[in-house]
């Protein structure tokens, strides 16, 4: 998909993501929209059929819901049962209830080391998967994400793309000011990763960042996003990742996120 | 069991090209043989268990059978919630090797002694517990594990009063095992902690005519293919277990909740002390007053 399409794509994502959160009265509506043009691309483009992505965040499975919802990768008409009694669609992922996204998630520290397993099977195997792995800046915190870094830094899993989600806020403060992950960008680069640091909003420098797929190593990219994104009075706020809207915020919401 | 380990894995690594061995960083002078015969199948994952075990359930996801070993402690508690979610909630094929069970590594201190693991594993679903009760025992749960497309948790230990006794009859699918069939008394040990009862029954410490001994090392209990060890119980009304594991959470626990009701229940269990000191495994057990003398006396009460 070219940048325009992928633009009307994820403003789609974005109208979706707030008809599902205000009709079910559901959280974590920031860090859903901080990372919508992070899987818009990865859905839209990045990821063939055959291979593998893990929601390490697994707060943000709302996003990945409408993703897969728009991109046809989830059965017909599941989006509807959203947050609703008898849903697979959670809030956090639930285990094999998508094709797409299998891993069930929403403990931090999970997902990268699933990934990083799927990649060192899918070449052992042959199989020639590649494996994305979408994490947050907050779950940087964790340890096992630095036991997982090592390992794939160790064995050069080159087929593994570890995006990390910075969009600056984690669960009670700033990630700067809670155990601040700077330098991020060095920090996996020692853990032997090819990293980037590019607007994780900005599909040019999204495609440009994936683009170099025959490489030696694993592939970081530090994606700086906003949360809230798209939602003025949501944008760059920590409220938004527990809040949920009222009709009149929902309707402001609306029309910005289409406009 | 070690050894026996090794042998068994060997076989079924041959057998089954999906399967992988995975270590956090042990196996000195044991698993050089795995390595060099299957190569790129054999794979240190490091000192790191919590990726040890996510990183297994990846390999399942892509087709693989993974065996993650470590000493039991490190693999059963640090990466509990890995195992949780990362491999018993989806159900993954990861047979997870613990060794060191009970007081198995004696002198190397509490932090090495595995006296929770069965309770803290039990827990989760679609999780099956195979606990051997005697080296000659450790083939046959390898092989069953190997056909379980399911999680599986296999603790190996050693016991302070070994025993390598083979039974009088074992169960092919709960590989449950009767020792002795006296009547009056079912005593009952939980995998290794049968060697005690053993080495009190070789020792001529057991009345055989009066004592059932049983040895049992699987869970979730399959009792419906047991019948003869619920039969026994029927009959005796007088139930000894005795398990090298806390009784919070232990499989003697389960033991009382799923047999029949009998007039007497009682489990011989450890303790733990803040004054505890350290040694042989059979020290701790002496210490613990888990002796196949103090399963004499209990079963002359």
């Amino acid at each position: 998909m070219q940048t325009p399409e992928l633009k009307l794509a994820a403003r789609a994502i974005r109208k979706k993501l707030l008809d599902m959160h205000y009709s079910v009265k559901s959280s974590h509506l920031g860090t859903a929209l901080s990372e919508v043009d992070i899987l818009t691309y990865l859905f839209g483009t990045f990821l063939k059929a055959s291979d593998r992505f893990v929601l390490s965040k697994g707060h943000g499975a709302s996003g990945a819901y409408a993703t897969l919802d728009h991109f046809d990768k989830m059965p017909k008409g599941m989006i509807d049962t959203y947050y609703k009694d008898g849903t697979k669609l959670a809030a956090h992922p639930s285990p094999l209830a998508l094709e797409h996204m299998p891993v069930a998630t929403g403990s931090l520290g999970h997902g990268l080391g699933v990934a990083a397993g799927m990649a060192f099977g899918s070449r052992l195997a042959k199989t020639q998967k590649q494996v994305a792995c979408l994490i947050s800046d907050g779950e940087l915190n964790e340890g096992s994400i630095w036991e997982a870094a090592l390992f794939a830094g160790h064995h050069k899993l080159s087929n593994l793309t570890v995006i990390v989600d910075f969009n600056g806020l984690q669960g009670f403060g700033k990630t700067s000011e809670v155990l601040g992950p700077e330098p991020v960008v060095q920090k996996w680069k020692n853990f032997g990763f090819e990293t980037l640091r590019i607007d994780g909003h900005d599909f040019d420098q999204l495609r440009k960042s994936f683009a170099g797929a025959k490489r030696l190593k694993p592939l970081c990219i530090i994606a700086d996003t906003v949360k809230g994104k798209g939602v003025s009075f949501m944008e760059n706020t920590l409220e938004w990742h527990y809040l949920n809207m009222n009709e009149e915020q929902y309707q402001k919401a609306v029309a910005e996120v289409i406009s | 069991m070690r050894v026996e380990f090794v042998e068994a894995l060997q076989k079924v690594m041959r057998a089954d090209s999906h399967s992988l061995f995975v270590t956090g960083d042990l196996g000195f002078n044991a698993f050089e043989g795995i390595r060099k015969e299957f190569g790129e199948r054999f794979l240190n994952a490091g000192a790191a268990e919590q990726n040890m075990a996510s990183m297994a359930a990846g390999l399942a996801f892509e087709g693989f059978h993974p065996w993650i070993y470590s000493i039991a402690p490190f693999v059963a508690y640090r990466p509990f919630e890995q195992t949780r979610n990362d491999i018993c909630l989806h159900n993954l094929p990861v047979r997870i090797v613990g060794n060191g069970g009970g007081y198995t590594y004696g002198v190397m201190g509490s932090t090495h002694h595995t006296l929770e693991d069965l309770g803290v594993l039990k827990t989760l679903p679609n999780m099956h517990l195979h606990f051997p009760c005697t080296q000659n025992q450790v083939e046959a749960h390898v092989q069953q594990i190997s056909k379980l497309m399911a999680p599986s948790y296999l603790r190996l230990s050693f016991s302070g009063f070994p025993s390598n006794a083979f039974a009088l009859k074992e169960n092919p699918q709960t590989l449950t095992r009767t020792y002795s069939e006296g009547a009056e008394v079912t005593l009952i040990g939980v995998g290794h902690a049968v060697q005690i009862a053993l080495t009190a029954f070789a020792s001529g410490l057991i009345d055989e005519s009066k004592v059932g001994i049983f040895g049992i090392s699987k869970f979730p209990f399959d009792l419906e293919s047991d019948q003869d060890l619920v039969e026994h119980v029927r009959r005796s009304q007088n139930v000894l277990v005795i398990d090298e594991h806390y009784l919070a959470g232990s499989i003697a626990e389960s033991l009382k909740m799923h047999l029949p009701n009998a007039e007497r229940f009682r489990v011989l269990a450890p303790i733990y002390k803040n004054t505890q000191a350290y040694g042989t495994p059979k020290f701790q057990l002496i210490q613990a007053g888990m002796t196949p003398e103090d399963v004499s006396f209990l079963l002359s009460k």
